[in-house]
């Protein structure tokens, strides 16, 4: 997944680090974000291929970061993999209302989050 | 003698037997005689000439004592029937006045519709929730006293459906002003297992669905606050294992990260755990004499490096006097730390948190004041920011939190050390959070 650029956006600072890490060292350019705000500024600027965003963020929480972003022209088809620690956060209805391709809980695995991200950017790339 | 000729009346035979035997005939009392007598208007001139006659009289005398007798027992039946009915009818009042009591006395709004859905009883609350008088309701079509359509048509399918307690939850009001009830419906059944009437009783439940919805956000907060220092153990442990960690410094930094976020996971238990155990009475506490100055001297030296991130300044301006209160010290340093952490949290960059620390005289009382320059909190949440679970929807964007922070400090400051908390604030420029504790010499509770 060369030259593949991946939108990370956490306002914990740990997890933003680890992700970006596991990212980086399969290939992958990686921006990051700490608050939903600056994230939809950092997509704006660095179209990224796709977004890795947690459930709940000042500024804008994940899910008005996602609304924000498809009501953006140029970004309606992002592909976006959601984090949360809250179980049940996104429903089957707002996950395909919003095109949400993921939702991972915490805690995850790095190495399952980088599988969802390679099949999520395959699946796209071939549609 | 020519009364013989005659037949005479039946009444005047009574006459007779007034004059024959002064004695009761066949149990005829002398005195129900003289009652038929005046009620018949015999006169006295009748009585001579019927004397002589005393066969033929006492013959009819005894045909008239017969009639009178089978009325006086029609007269007694009647007067027993009358009694029973007296009683019966006293019973009934007893009853209906006692069934009354027991709605009057309910709580809830309680109303009692008949079969054409006219109002029969209506209980105090009733009266106040729906806008009318009791006393004045009784047969009156319900549509005419009960606005809220909702609850008239469920009524009234009620009585069409013939249901038994059938549970909705309804909601009344408008704006911030809205009550969410639990209301049961049920049918009233006649001996002909007809719908005689429905009953419909209204608990208000706004209170617990608000606590119920705290609880499932405190629970959705604290899941988030529990995973999520979990999540960097646990994908920092997998990425140590896995060999992710190019070098030592690398490692290192992995180890330190694992460290501090278990702490913290340990840290957000403890809370929990802390509150529920004051809450039940099981805290152990261990109090001594100790400063508020030191404590709060020391409480400002943990929070300045979370400040510097922010560019916050926190000054201390305690002074050094005699403000020993007798207190377990590590739990007034808890208060001292969660009112700055909060104060930092809810202060944007560059802003400013300053402690101040009294001795009152008058009150006999050490009064520590934590002022900030923050994002302030609304006058209408102001009632309720020590409560458990609660957070101010606006500034939940500003920072995380569980919501518990507070609740601990009002339960540490009130209940272990029969203080009082305090606070103050201004959206847009800021916040005093406040306690006070007794002085040593004072030993009496603030509480009320």
């Amino acid at each position: 997944m060369e030259n593949k650029k991946v939108l990370v956006a956490d306002d914990e600072v740990h997890i933003v680090q680890v992700v970006a890490m596991k990212l980086r060292n399969n290939g992958f350019e990686v921006v990051t974000a700490d608050n939903g705000s600056d994230a939809y500024k950092i997509c704006c600027e660095e179209k990224p291929d796709i977004i890795v965003t947690d459930y709940q963020m000042p500024g804008l929480t994940g899910i008005e970061l996602i609304e924000k972003i498809r009501g953006t022209p140029g970004f309606e088809n992002v592909p976006v993999i959601m984090l949360t620690a809250r179980g049940f956060a996104v429903d089957d209805e707002q996950k395909e209302k919003l095109n949400i391709a993921e939702c991972l809980s915490k805690p995850f695995s790095p190495k399952e989050l980088l599988s969802h991200v390679e099949s999520v950017l395959q699946s796209s790339t071939v549609s | 003698m020519f009364v013989k000729r005659y037949i005479l009346p039946i009444q005047l035979v009574l006459i007779c037997s007034l004059l024959i035997a002064a004695v009761p005939f066949g149990g005829t009392n002398l005195y129900e005689i003289l009652a038929c007598l005046a009620a018949l208007g015999v006169t006295g001139w009748m009585v001579w000439y019927l004397f002589m006659e005393g066969k033929a009289i006492s013959v009819q005398a005894e045909s008239l004592k017969n009639d009178y007798k089978n009325q006086r027992d029609k007269a007694s039946q009647c007067s027993k029937e009358t009694k029973d009915l007296r009683l019966q009818v006293q019973l009934l009042k007893r009853q209906k006045h006692n069934t009354e009591a027991i709605i009057y006395s309910i709580s809830d709004a309680v109303i009692v519709t008949d079969a054409n859905d006219r109002l029969l009883m209506a209980n105090e609350p009733a009266g106040e929730f729906f806008g009318f008088d009791v006393k004045e309701i009784v047969l009156k079509p319900l549509e005419e006293l009960v606005a809220k359509k909702e609850l008239v048509k469920l009524i009234a399918n009620s009585r069409t459906t013939r249901m038994r307690h059938v549970r909705h939850e309804l909601q009344f009001g408008t704006g911030n002003d809205i009550h969410t009830y639990d209301c049961i419906i049920s049918c009233i059944f006649d001996e002909d297992e007809q719908v005689c009437g429905v009953v419909a009783v209204l608990h208000d439940i706004t209170r617990e669905k608000e606590i119920s919805q705290m609880k499932n956000e405190f629970v959705s907060h604290v899941s988030h606050e529990l995973k999520t220092p979990l999540a960097s153990i646990t994908a920092y442990s997998e990425m140590l294992v896995d060999g992710e960690a190019a070098d030592d410094k690398t490692r290192k930094e992995f180890y330190a990260i694992i460290q501090s976020q278990a702490q913290r996971l340990n840290r957000l238990i403890e809370d929990i755990l802390n509150i529920s155990r004051i809450e039940s009475g099981l805290i152990k506490v261990k109090k001594e004499h100790v400063s508020t100055a030191l404590i709060v001297r020391d409480a400002v030296q943990m929070i300045k490096s979370y400040a510097a991130e922010k560019e916050i300044t926190v000054e201390d301006q305690t002074a050094i006097v005699f403000d020993q209160v007798n207190a377990d010290k590590d739990m007034v340093s808890q208060v001292v730390i969660n009112l700055l952490s909060n104060a930092v949290k809810y202060t944007p960059n560059g802003g400013k948190v300053t402690v101040n620390s009294e001795v009152d005289e008058s009150q006999q009382v050490v009064r520590v004041t934590i002022t900030d320059t923050g994002v302030g909190i609304p006058a209408e949440e102001l009632p309720r920011i020590f409560d458990k679970f609660y957070r101010v929807k606006a500034n939940n964007k500003c920072a995380k939190g569980t919501g518990l922070g507070l609740n601990l400090v009002k339960q540490i400051v009130e209940k272990v050390h029969q203080g009082r908390v305090f606070v103050t604030s201004e959206v847009g420029k800021g916040s005093s959070f406040g306690f006070e504790l007794p002085l040593i010499a004072a030993g009496k509770s603030l509480v009320k």
